[in-house]
C-alpha cells in the first residue's frame, strides 16, 4: 500500500515524533508507516485521516 | 495540529524495562519466600511454594498484560510475528537438539551441567528450549524491526 503520509507531514511541519505524539504511536512506528514497510490498522488509518483531515482513500492507495 | 484529546504515548524502553524489573523483583520474593517457608515437610511446605510460584506467575502475566495495552500496534505486530517464527523457529532447533541427546543418550554422556536426577534433566530440558525460544524470539524481532524501519 502507498501512502502520502511523509508529504502530508511536511506540509504541516511536523516531526516524525509531533504525528507520533498526535497519533499515540512511536516515531519508530510513524517511520514504519511512511516508508511504506508497514500498513496500519483500519482503527489507525482513522486515526491517521482525522489528524490531517483528509478521508482515508486520499492517504492510501493501493499499489 | 488536531484539537482532539491527544492519545496516551505509548510505553517504550522504560516501560519495557519497568516491567522486567517487576517481573524479576516478584520473582525473587517468591523464590525467598519459598525458600524460607516453603522447606516444611509435607503438604504445608507443598502449598506454600505452589502459592508462592503461582502469585509471581500471576504479577509477572499482570505486568505483562499492562505493558501490552501500552504499547502500539506495531510494536505488537513485531512482537508476535517475532513469537510465532523465531519461537517456533528456536523450538524447532532446540527440539532437534534435546532428541538427539535423548535418542543418543544410551551410549553418549549428557552434557555437563544439565544433573543427574530425573527432576534435574527435566529441568534443563525444559529451560534449554525456553533459552532456544527465547534467543530466536530476539532475532526475529530484531529482524522484523530492521526490515520495518
Amino acid at each position: 500500500m502507498n501512502n502520502r503520509l511523509k508529504v502530508l507531514r511536511a506540509e504541516r511541519n511536523w516531526s516524525q515524533a509531533d504525528l507520533a505524539d498526535q497519533l499515540g504511536v512511536s516515531r519508530q512506528t510513524v517511520n514504519a508507516l511512511e516508508t511504506g514497510r508497514y500498513d496500519p490498522s483500519l482503527p489507525l488509518a482513522f486515526r491517521i485521516a482525522k489528524v490531517f483531515g483528509q478521508p482515508i482513500e486520499s492517504i492510501f492507495t493501493e499499489d | 495540529m488536531n484539537g482532539g484529546v491527544k492519545p496516551k504515548r505509548p510505553l517504550g524502553l522504560a516501560g519495557f524495562a519497568a516491567t522486567i524489573g517487576v517481573t524479576m523483583l516478584v520473582g525473587g520474593l517468591a523464590g525467598a519466600g519459598s525458600a524460607l517457608f516453603g522447606e516444611q515437610p509435607g503438604a504445608v511446605g507443598l502449598a506454600i511454594t505452589v502459592a508462592m510460584i503461582s502469585a509471581a506467575m500471576a504479577v509477572g502475566f499482570a505486568a505483562c498484560i499492562w505493558w501490552w495495552r501500552g504499547i502500539d500496534e506495531a510494536a505488537r505486530e513485531a512482537h508476535k510475528w517475532a513469537w510465532w517464527w523465531g519461537g517456533s523457529g528456536g523450538l524447532a532447533v532446540g527440539g532437534v537438539l534435546l532428541l538427539t541427546v535423548m535418542i543418543r543418550a544410551d551410549t553418549q554422556p549428557l552434557p555437563a551441567g544439565v544433573g543427574s536426577s530425573p527432576a534435574d534433566i527435566f529441568i534443563s530440558g525444559m529451560m534449554a528450549v525456553v533459552l532456544f525460544q527465547l534467543a530466536g524470539y530476539a532475532l526475529a524481532w530484531a529482524g522484523w524491526w530492521l526490515k520495518h524501519r
